[in-house]
């Protein structure tokens, strides 16, 4: 409080414009990212506009670095900010804002990560019937992800999250649920063995998924015709760096 | 005297750059050069280490090259303008060369031309006039990673140019113009490209780029078609194969091999997103003879004499002197070299042009923006064997460019067909193409299609799709009301004697040696270097390995070929203001200038930030 009464306007305004010097020259310094929240947070002008002005700075960083997750934490900081001040919800405009960004670069591993904050949430507001739908279109998605790049393990992350995600298992019907997880399924084997076709070499990616994908199946009671024990025999061998992971899983299973 | 008819140099089009002025705080580093424009009035000198004969493309580069390497170059053109097979032209100046090709002047480079220009060019009050446009003998693109566009921007000529993007490549068929999808984000985002056909494409991408560490996918493959290996192997589908083998790739028929063919994809693979989401280049105002020009503008800041109107009349091997149609003599201690459409008469050794390039040049009273990418000026469209009406073996491929340019007026558009077929079949294959392309620009740029919205569609994740079965049912349905204005038509052969799909061999350059069987004795032209007729390559690749092989040949080795040291490089300014124009600018700078010093020192900031990724 007494801060504010001492300075001026122009001395917020050049204590941001300092700190997007900074910014420019040291993109990945948290402490510079710190003090410019402090800098927004007490603010003479503390209206809604200057941080509506800091989420178009954050959208231009994140253009020329899509993938600073500094940069990603600051704008859910903003976001929240905003929504607090407005009242607004902004969930459907930062998903879409994350879609565009994994368009643009199916590797962006913080687009992806920002998409499991913002379903999370949106799954925790929304109506049951709208969830069904965004889950329908969410594994339409995924499927197309894994076929753009099957080596890509922010794909591969993403889907193991969304598959074990608890709304999205209660949401559907069970049957609903089973038949997506076991068409996902396909796909994987289907990826894998045209893998194995070209190169002599299973897809990594694709078995780890496939033991993730035997166990979620297993919960409701299906049971794939993909050995989980195979799988992870093979891993121990393509995968050594991992190996007694994979030991430990072998064991657990029996 | 120059001539009134002529296109603003490179010089009177930025005069910032003679002024000196620092526009943006950074002082520009190329000396300044006055009257290079001029041809020296009073004399030649007596002698000289190099003669040059003729400005065209490959010679101007290794008049460069030479003059910074310290060799004494005399560099003359015939004609009253730079270029010469690589000229950029007034519709005037067209008209002169197509008279003097019809006079058989140079009978072994060009046959056959045939113009016709509407009486709206030159017509005073409403017309356009004559140096309103620039049309390149031999139009070029530019890859963004190429070895011409380093030498470009090490030797600083590209500070003479300017250069835009060109993004949009076309794959024509079934009578519509398919956009190329390339990048993974067009893949992963393409609502039309089935499941298994993304990943057989992104497959195919990820190879390429180092395909010749992975021999045992493509070895088998070496002496066959590559579209062999693409289906067989990859499993990729028609379309896919056409657009990698012919708009990628820039094939000129179906029976090119592997290696090559493969080579060349990666070629527009790893250019693309070196400057931005494109993989070509071209310069503003003309192409190669903007670049002919500047390479010459820098021959001659590094020491070489020009004289523009001026022409070999004969060389004497023996004493070595060159004399000139003006009666002057220069003795030539070291090499002469001459383009085969300016050697003096009676030579007897210029090399055979086997081989017909067609082209035909169109200018059309249509800006075909339709055509381009958002914010972009050209495109280029490729007709793959089969796709045309005349049953075409060759691709024909087609270049264009819109008023952005600045190689022609508002409302007008420069579109360049070539073709490699030989014979009378070429003709009619560019006129095949000509016509799908009249019908298919008529069509799109019809106010019926505008508004139905039918035809524009959205995706599950908001963005938006055309529809293109739609758009290709309402092509064939439709019946142009219009018909395209043609102000300019030019028709002509162009022979070379470089295969098509390769670069000038180096033994082309054996064949003049002194010590060589197959000379003529006692002919003029014995021990003379001529350069190569430029080649149906639509891209500038050939140029460098042609300049550098004459080099050699004259040098003795090409060790210090634009090994260049300006002396100033902490000079060079970093543009570090565009981080925050970035951030603080709005968008869509009007600008659409390709700045290479910029992005060079951009793409290496984004490769520091991407180390520190999570």
């Amino acid at each position: 409080m007494q801060l504010k009464n001492e300075l001026d306007l122009l001395f917020w305004s050049s204590e941001l414009l300092f700190t997007l010097a900074q910014l420019r020259q040291f993109p990945k310094v948290y402490w510079i990212w710190n003090h410019r929240i402090w800098v927004l947070e007490n603010h003479l002008d503390s209206s809604v506009n200057i941080w509506k002005e800091e989420l178009v700075m954050v959208s231009k960083l994140l253009k020329i670095d899509a993938r600073n997750f500094h940069g990603w934490l600051y704008r859910r900081i903003i976001v929240r900010k905003i929504e607090q001040l407005t009242g607004e919800k902004k969930l459907f405009e930062e998903l879409a804002y994350t879609t565009e960004n994994i368009n643009n670069n199916i590797s962006n591993f913080s687009a992806w990560h920002q998409r499991t904050v913002l379903l999370s949430k949106i799954f925790g507001e929304n109506e049951n019937e709208s969830n069904a739908k965004m889950i329908h279109d969410e594994f339409a998605y995924i499927t197309n992800a894994m076929f753009t790049d099957a080596e890509d393990q922010s794909v591969w992350f993403y889907i193991k999250w969304f598959i074990k995600n608890k709304v999205v298992r209660e949401t559907l019907e069970p049957s609903e649920y089973a038949r997506l997880l076991q068409e996902l399924h396909s796909n994987v084997v289907m990826i894998n063995q045209d893998d194995l076709e070209f190169s002599g070499k299973e897809n990594n990616w694709c078995l780890k998924i496939l033991i993730v994908l035997d166990d979620v199946l297993k919960n409701i009671g299906i049971e794939t015709c993909i050995e989980k024990k195979k799988c992870l025999e093979q891993l121990i061998n393509a995968d050594p760096l991992r190996k007694n992971r994979y030991l430990c899983l072998l064991n657990d299973g029996q | 005297m120059l001539s009134p008819e002529r296109r603003p140099s490179v010089a009177e089009r930025r005069p910032h750059f003679l002024s000196f002025s620092s526009q943006n705080g950074c002082p520009l580093v190329v000396p300044h050069l006055a009257g290079i424009e001029d041809p020296l009035p009073e004399s030649t000198p007596d002698k000289v280490d190099v003669l040059i004969v003729g400005t065209g493309m490959v010679e101007s580069v290794l008049a460069a090259a030479l003059s910074w390497q310290g060799s004494n170059v005399l560099h003359i053109d015939k004609n009253d303008h730079y270029g010469d097979t690589s000229a950029t032209m007034t519709v005037d100046q067209t008209k002169k060369w197509v008279k003097e090709v019809n006079d058989g002047k140079f009978s072994n480079c060009y046959t056959n031309a045939k113009l016709y220009v509407s009486a709206i060019i030159g017509s005073g009050d409403r017309g356009f006039s004559s140096r309103d446009f620039g049309l390149d003998l031999a139009p070029k693109i530019l890859f963004a990673k190429s070895d011409l566009l380093s030498i470009l921007v090490k030797s600083r000529v590209h500070q003479y140019l300017e250069f835009q993007s060109l993004s949009s490549f076309h794959t024509y068929e079934n009578d519509s113009f398919e956009k190329l999808t390339n990048t993974k984000q067009e893949i992963f985002t393409n609502q039309n490209l089935p499941l298994m056909t993304k990943r057989n494409l992104m497959k195919f991408i990820k190879f390429v780029l180092n395909w010749e560490e992975q021999p045992d996918v493509w070895e088998s493959y070496a002496e066959r078609p590559i579209c062999e290996m693409l289906i067989e192997k990859f499993k990729l589908e028609r379309p896919q194969v056409f657009e990698l083998m012919f708009s990628i790739g820039l094939c000129y028929n179906m029976s090119a091999k592997t290696p090559e063919v493969l080579q060349r994809i990666r070629r527009y693979l790893s250019s693309f997103d070196v400057y931005g989401p494109f993989a070509v280049l071209y310069s503003k105002y003309g192409g190669p003879g903007e670049l002919s020009q500047g390479f010459c503008r820098s021959a001659a800041v590094g020491g070489a004499t020009y004289k523009l109107n001026e022409s070999l009349a004969s060389f004497d091997p023996s004493t070595k002197t060159a004399t000139f149609e003006d009666g002057s003599k220069v003795t030539v201690s070291e090499k002469l070299v001459i383009s085969p459409t300016q050697a003096p008469k009676y030579s007897q050794n210029i090399p055979e042009q086997k081989y017909e390039i067609h082209r035909l040049t169109c200018v059309v009273g249509k800006s075909c923006e339709e055509w381009f990418s958002e914010g972009e000026s050209a495109a280029v469209v490729v007709f793959p064997p089969g796709s045309l009406k005349s049953g075409n073996q060759n691709v024909v491929q087609a270049f264009i460019l819109g008023p952005g340019s600045e190689v022609c007026p508002q409302e007008t558009s420069v579109w360049y067909l070539s073709t490699t077929e030989q014979g009378p079949r070429a003709e009619m294959d560019l006129d095949a193409a000509l016509e799908a392309m009249e019908t298919s620009i008529v069509r799109e740029s019809s106010s019926d299609l505008e508004n139905d919205e039918s035809i524009v569609q959205f995706g599950p994740n908001g963005e938006t799709m055309i529809n293109s079965v739609k758009l290709g049912q309402s092509f064939k349905e439709y019946i142009p009301r219009e018909r395209l204005q043609f102000l300019l038509k030019l028709y002509y052969t162009q022979y070379t004697s470089t295969p098509p799909f390769s670069v000038v061999d180096p033994s082309f350059f054996d064949i003049n040696d002194e010590n060589s069987k197959k000379l003529i004795t006692g002919a003029s032209d014995n021990g003379v270097l001529y350069t190569a007729m430029p080649s149906a390559e639509i891209s500038y690749d050939e140029v460098v390995t042609a300049a550098k092989l004459l080099y050699e040949k004259i040098v003795g080795s090409d060790d210090d070929f634009f090994d260049l040291d300006f002396g100033d490089d902490d000079d060079v300014p970093i543009h570090n203001a565009n981080y925050e124009n970035a951030i603080e600018d709005d968008d869509d700078d009007e600008d659409n200038d390709v700045d290479m010093n910029f992005d060079v020192n951009r793409q290496g900031t984004t490769e520091l930030v991407g180390e520190m990724e999570i």
